[in-house]
């Protein structure tokens, strides 16, 4: 079992992560796991499963917040061939690491909430697409599926049904293109990673051209909690139309980072200041990303906005894929952008040229700017290449959020890029040094 | 003469009928031979090509893409040293100038003298709560310090402690369904 830096006997999700060696499958188990798979496929219909968890309201957890049944419903019923659930273990969205915790302390969770998921859509295997570095999570889903299909709950009779499940693992070798869902399944296909255009949607045709659903690590780790539980009791929890937890990870500049499992609708204050320890002792919190390095920043001052997925879309941000990095006022929000697009444009597939060529320009602009090169002319490039990267101009939301990056720093910290580009001084590391 | 051995070969055949289409292949396979060569030659991509029925190029394309896979020597033991903004903000630029002159390299790819290591800068590694964090031979080095860096590498230089340091790789395929490699008598070469 890992080393735990987070929430342990949380309402939901890290319900059972204080009990030791709960990855294996006898101790899973013993507290009540796979209940809801042996419910599922003995006494339920298909139907029924997707109506408990549109009962729970529960949204998708990788970052478009998208609500899982209707997901689930989009994927015709009636075709004849193959249909697959595809699991996105890709977690590489820079700040969350909360797939990782869950998949380290309870992989039968994600198993059995895999299984579910295929049963509900009619379809018979789960392919868990897992990035290549997570090592010790592929070592853990391993030997979780050998034992699950040892002791029959998955195969071709499971639970001594005639209704054959699997999950079966499939892993990435290093792109963050593959968190996002047609790229991902471009490479379980065994090409490069570029995202399809849409339509057809995944649903209608997706791994291997079939109906397919992709869904995220945390959303499939819900859903077996939502199975014993019941939907309307998932719905008690959270916000009106946010409902239930969800894991956020706290990373950066904060005294206990960790993955830490909320009640949605909490703010991001309790979060970062209570869970999370707060800002390092005499040093102040300047900015944060609220959902991954792709959400739009917000300043210190509005640290008491609500978690609610809705009201951080109004403000025109996002929960994301729950990653919140902390920056304080030791460090410089122009290089912390710059840093940013140095990983968008290094990650672009390269398929659409407004993020390929938008990406390389934007990194080149900072650079000169942080060489004391700037001036008035470089403001406008980064304002005009935010603009191109963004609106819709690519088939996936890799350019946008790249144009957010600069887009939201420069309007919320407009101030630190005038000193590097008309000053060519950075009054955050000059009070370092003077301090 | 090939550069991968014929088992391999043969392993690689049997892996697309793990998969709805056999092109799934590809990535476990150039995995498999990467994990045999080192890194991934034109001639052993040509091999896993022909043992796949695929265009050399389009195995290329492939590789190519992904950062996972070398196309160029790296050292037995690689750092990846994660320089995103979480572990950026938690001393990885420091870290980053440590291991460069603990292994004694000026730059990313390039091999130490004994050819033991060599150091990437990659992307978010996904454990942020331990910042800065590296993968290194299959695990992750958490919270680290120079201190801890230098007793990395002091284990890899020892023989004995190398031993108990390095846990067994893990299977690159799906559910570990390895097939065992099967013994052949060598033929004995001619001319």
């Amino acid at each position: 079992m890992a080393e735990q830096r987070g929430t342990v006997g949380g309402p939901v999700l890290t319900e059972w992560f204080a009990t030791k060696d709960l990855h294996k499958l006898d101790v899973y188990e013993s507290l009540g796991g796979y209940s809801a798979l042996r419910k599922v496929v003995k006494e339920m219909t298909a139907g029924q499963v997707i109506d408990e968890v549109k009962a729970s309201g529960l949204r998708g957890r990788g970052g478009a917040d998208f609500p899982t049944a209707t997901k689930w419903s989009f994927v015709p019923k009636d075709h004849p061939g193959p249909k697959y659930i595809v699991v996105n273990a890709d977690e590489s969205e820079p700040g969350s690491a909360k797939d990782r915790y869950l998949m380290e302390n309870s992989p039968h969770m994600l198993v059995e909430g895999a299984a579910i998921a295929s049963f509900a859509i009619g379809g018979h295997a789960a392919w868990v697409y897992i990035r290549g570095e997570y090592d010790l999570p592929f070592e853990m889903l391993r030997d979780a599926i050998a034992e699950a299909r040892a002791k029959g709950y998955l195969g071709d009779h499971p639970f001594g049904t005639d209704y054959p499940l699997e999950v079966r693992l499939y892993r990435g070798h290093g792109a963050y293109i593959c968190g996002e869902e047609t790229a991902l399944l471009e490479s379980l296909e065994g090409k490069r990673a570029q995202p399809r255009s849409r339509p057809p949607f995944p649903a209608v045709k997706g791994a291997w051209g079939m109906p397919t659903a992709v869904n995220n690590v945390e959303t499939l780790s819900t859903v077996p909690w939502i199975m014993r539980h019941g939907g309307a009791e998932y719905a008690k929890r959270g916000t009106e139309k946010s409902k239930g937890t969800r894991m956020v990870t706290v990373s950066g500049d904060v005294q206990k980072p960790g993955n830490y499992e909320i009640e949605i609708g909490v703010t991001y204050r309790h979060i970062i200041e209570e869970l999370a320890g707060g800002p390092i002792p005499g040093r102040k919190i300047k900015v944060f990303w609220p959902g991954g390095s792709s959400a739009k920043v917000l300043p210190a001052s509005m640290l008491d906005t609500s978690t609610d997925l809705d009201g951080l879309k109004a403000l025109g941000t996002m929960g994301g894929s729950g990653g919140i990095i902390v920056m304080d006022d030791s460090h410089c929000v122009v290089k912390g952008a710059a840093r940013l697009l140095r990983f968008y444009a290094f990650e672009s597939c390269g398929k659409c040229t407004p993020c390929r060529v938008g990406g390389n320009w934007a990194v080149r602009t900072y650079d000169r700017i942080l060489a004391g090169q700037g001036s008035q002319l470089e403001l406008g490039i980064l304002e005009r290449v935010s603009d191109g990267l963004q609106n819709g101009r690519c088939l996936c939301g890799l350019g946008d959020a790249a144009g957010w990056v600069i887009e939201s720093t420069m309007r919320h910290f407009r101030n630190e890029y005038e000193e590097h580009c008309l000053h060519n001084v950075c009054s955050v590391e000059a009070a370092l040094v003077n301090a | 003469m090939s550069v991968l051995s014929e088992h391999l070969i043969e392993e690689i055949r049997e892996l697309p009928a793990k998969y709805p289409q056999p092109r799934s292949a590809v990535m476990p396979a150039l995995d498999l031979a990467q994990e045999e060569a080192g890194y991934l030659t034109p001639e052993a991509m040509s091999e896993v090509a022909a043992a796949l029925n695929l265009d050399p190029g389009y195995v290329e394309g492939v590789a190519t893409f992904y950062t996972l896979f070398h196309l160029e020597p790296v050292g037995k033991h690689r750092f990846y040293v994660c320089t995103n903004l979480s572990c950026t903000l938690r001393g990885a630029t420091d870290i980053v100038e440590h291991v460069k002159s603990a292994i004694g390299v000026h730059e990313a790819g390039e091999l130490s003298k004994d050819g033991f290591f060599s150091y990437e800068e990659v992307e978010c590694l996904g454990a942020c709560e331990y910042a800065p964090v590296m993968r290194l031979d299959h695990r992750y080095e958490k919270d680290l310090t120079a201190n801890k860096i230098d007793a990395l590498i002091a284990e890899r230089r020892s023989p004995t402690k190398a031993a108990v340091a390095h846990a067994p790789l893990p299977s690159p395929l799906p559910e570990g369904e390895r097939a065992k490699p099967k013994p052949r008598a060598r033929k004995p070469k001619s001319g």
